[in-house]
């Protein structure tokens, strides 16, 4: 197998990526191109960055052999790479500081951000707050209602969120906003991009900085466990907990990896977000890459019970790796990652987000009695405080009280 | 022969209006009324779900236009039956890159070839357009080059390198219909831009009024203007009352046309 090195100088994963917006932002983009690659080389950015990680997250997050749940599947040991002890409880947070950090390089003075559950506008706000900046937060008005605590939290921390009615008024809607918002506003404004998603460098900077958890869990894993996980399995939204658990491990062919999207009420319903399962190539948010879209290019409204997999693209990396059979995708439906949030809180103790529910439940259910004396690190990047109203109203509990 | 290689020395106006809004029949409607005053240029826009270049007021009509199912062909089938009464007008298309790309580009130019003059694709910039620059070219359809004030000098050069049909200015940083608009900012980079190349330079983005049009026509060297958000913010001030809406478009035509 040759060397994994992608993307390509102007953003390209293969034929998926690049650079696919107005002139008013294009300059913008040359420019946070030139200024990452600068920073990439700066041995004060990165121990600046590795301190934050340190003394502020908590990194490195710890590898949890998850002893119940291997148990309970019968099958491969299963370890989860912890990432929802993060402070803030996600590994949005290992993104927001690298940008932030580059931001304070550039000199820019106020920051926006789009969000879906809420998890990378808590990021947002809390790197904002630590470094005494302005922050705005775009977010459609459907995730405010079933995120209510983030929204109070990013409130806490001192960021105006803006709610965005246009469009399925979740995260597609607040990324459209929160683009325009920068191109208004492109002298003093730097946009946090949440996942692996938008126009080159975004999908690439993203990925680096959330690399840090797949570097973590090779040299954990390879501690514990003398050798390298058979499997990796990650949630895939905008995809960058994957990518951050998938990067280090791309070069080495005998780690099998399997990225699950959420499916919704089914794959082939309607109802889904499962961009790379249901979807075809398309352009969408500067990026070309597998989206939801009807037979003339029209993006279509994902659905998902989860807000941070709600998203009709999925980033170009993914598109390639799925087009050269690097890694796996599968869909899992809301019902099925409803159930394995139940299971994985009983059995670990450990209530997982929705997101990571849905890497969790794929786990369950294909590996069920099978691949024994297997290694598989699952990425738990989110905890579920977010989701707990959301999921009981699913469940049917009365959390109101 | 491209309308747009014998456009006007000065004063040219060009009209921008989303195809199928409020609904394809009312949208047939509204181009006669803009076609009877033969405008210079008409930009017709396709609509798109994720139009993230433009503002509200374009935003809400691309909404209009596809909740009534408006599709590619039937913009482009309204086009060509528009094409018919054209006289001196030039047709421009203004659009996003996935139409085209899930329409087939090939299809597409053959839709519009001998119809459409030139096209704008607001979200190709200069570093991804090859292929389809080269296939429009081939067919005579200029490709639309777009500067913003963030534009630098060495950028530009590289860009409006032969350019064609007339250069569009993006007079504030900012989406279509923003409200900003600098002068002496427009003016500076108006002519360094015609230092660059010889087609006209139009200025689009925020111009809302006979007072705006004259403002650039005296304080500027642009060769013309771009009207669009303020033609469609004319149906939501008359709420939605389409009749209204004509004849304030047919008055508001008038005016502009300086
Ligand atoms: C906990 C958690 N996991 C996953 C995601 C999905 O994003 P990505 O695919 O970029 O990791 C989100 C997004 O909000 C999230 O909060």
């Amino acid at each position: 197998m040759k060397k994994y090195k992608q993307p390509s100088t102007i953003g390209r994963f293969g034929e998926f990526g690049g650079m696919y917006v107005s002139e008013t932002l294009m300059p913008l983009l040359l420019n946070l191109d030139k200024s990452y690659k600068k920073i990439q080389k700066d041995k004060k950015f990165k121990k600046e960055l590795n301190d934050l990680f340190k003394n502020y997250v908590g990194r490195p997050s710890s590898l949890h052999y998850a002893k119940n749940l291997s148990k309970y599947i019968n099958g491969p040991k299963v370890y989860f790479k912890r990432d929802e002890l993060n402070h803030t409880g996600a590994h949005k947070i290992n993104n927001c500081l690298g940008q932030i950090l580059l931001a304070k390089k550039m000199g820019k003075t106020r920051i926006i951000a789009e969000t879906g559950a809420g998890q990378h506008g808590v990021a947002t706000a809390t790197v904002c707050a630590l470094f005494g900046l302005p922050c705005y937060i775009y977010m459609g008005s459907k995730d405010i209602e079933r995120q209510k605590p983030n929204v109070f939290r990013m409130k806490l921390l001192g960021a105006t969120i803006i709610p965005v009615e246009s469009g399925s008024k979740s995260l597609k809607d607040a990324m459209n906003e929160a683009l325009r918002d920068w191109i208004k506003n492109v002298r003093d404004t730097f946009y946090i991009i949440g996942s692996t998603a938008g126009p080159h460098p975004y999908p690439k900077m993203v990925r680096d900085f959330q690399s840090v958890i797949g570097k973590e869990a090779r040299e954990q894993i390879l501690k514990v466990e003398k050798k390298l996980p058979d499997y990796l399995i990650a949630c895939v939204g905008g995809g960058s907990n994957a990518m951050g658990l998938f990067y280090p491990f791309l070069n080495d062919k005998n780690v099998k990896i399997i990225g699950v999207e959420a499916a919704g009420k089914g794959a082939k319903t309607e109802e889904t977000a499962a961009t790379m399962t249901s979807g075809t190539p398309g352009i969408l948010h500067g990026s070309y890459s597998y989206v939801l879209q009807d037979n003339d290019g029209q993006i279509k409204e994902a659905h998902s019970i989860s807000a941070g997999l709600d998203y009709p693209g999925v980033g170009p990396e993914h598109s390639h790796l799925k087009d050269i059979k690097r890694v796996k995708y599968f869909g899992v439906t809301d019902k099925e990652a409803l159930k394995a949030f139940q299971t994985c809180s009983k059995l670990e103790g450990i209530i997982p987000a929705l997101e990571p529910s849905h890497a969790l439940a794929y786990l369950i259910k294909a590996f069920k009695n099978k691949h024994k004396n297997k290694v598989v690190i699952l990425n738990m990047c989110g905890r579920g405080d977010k989701d707990l109203f959301t999921a009981a109203k699913a469940i049917g509990f009365d959390a109101d009280e | 022969m491209n309308k747009l290689d014998t456009l006007p020395k000065k004063k040219i106006l060009s009209l921008f209006m989303t195809c199928g809004f409020p609904t394809l029949d009312q949208s047939k409607k509204i181009f006669n009324e803009i076609l009877s005053h033969q405008p210079d240029i008409i930009e017709f826009g396709l609509p798109f779900s994720d139009p993230m270049a433009d503002g509200p007021i374009i935003q809400e009509a691309n909404k209009l236009a596809l909740r009534s199912k408006l599709s590619t062909q039937k913009s482009l089938n309204l086009i060509t039956e528009l094409s018919k009464s054209k006289n001196n007008t030039a047709f421009v298309i203004m659009c996003y890159l996935n139409t085209i790309r899930k329409f087939g580009l090939n299809k597409f130019i053959k839709n519009i070839k001998s119809i459409v003059d030139g096209i704008i694709i607001v979200d190709l910039p200069f570093e991804e357009e090859g292929e389809i620059k080269k296939s429009l070219s081939k067919n005579n359809i200029h490709l639309i080059k777009l500067i913003s004030p963030m534009t630098d000098k060495k950028r530009s050069k590289k860009l409006l390198k032969d350019s064609k049909g007339f250069i569009y200015y993006i007079s504030a940083t900012g989406i279509t219909g923003s409200n900003r608009l600098d002068y002496k900012e427009i003016n500076k980079n108006v002519q360094s831009i015609k230092k660059m190349s010889s087609v006209p330079v139009l200025v689009g983005f925020g111009i809302k009024s006979k007072k705006d049009v004259v403002n650039i026509s005296n304080k500027t060297k642009a060769d013309g203007v771009i009207i669009g958000s303020a033609l469609i913010q004319k149906y939501f001030d008359l709420k939605m009352d389409f009749n209204k809406y004509l004849k304030k478009l047919n008055k508001f035509i008038k005016e502009v046309k300086v």
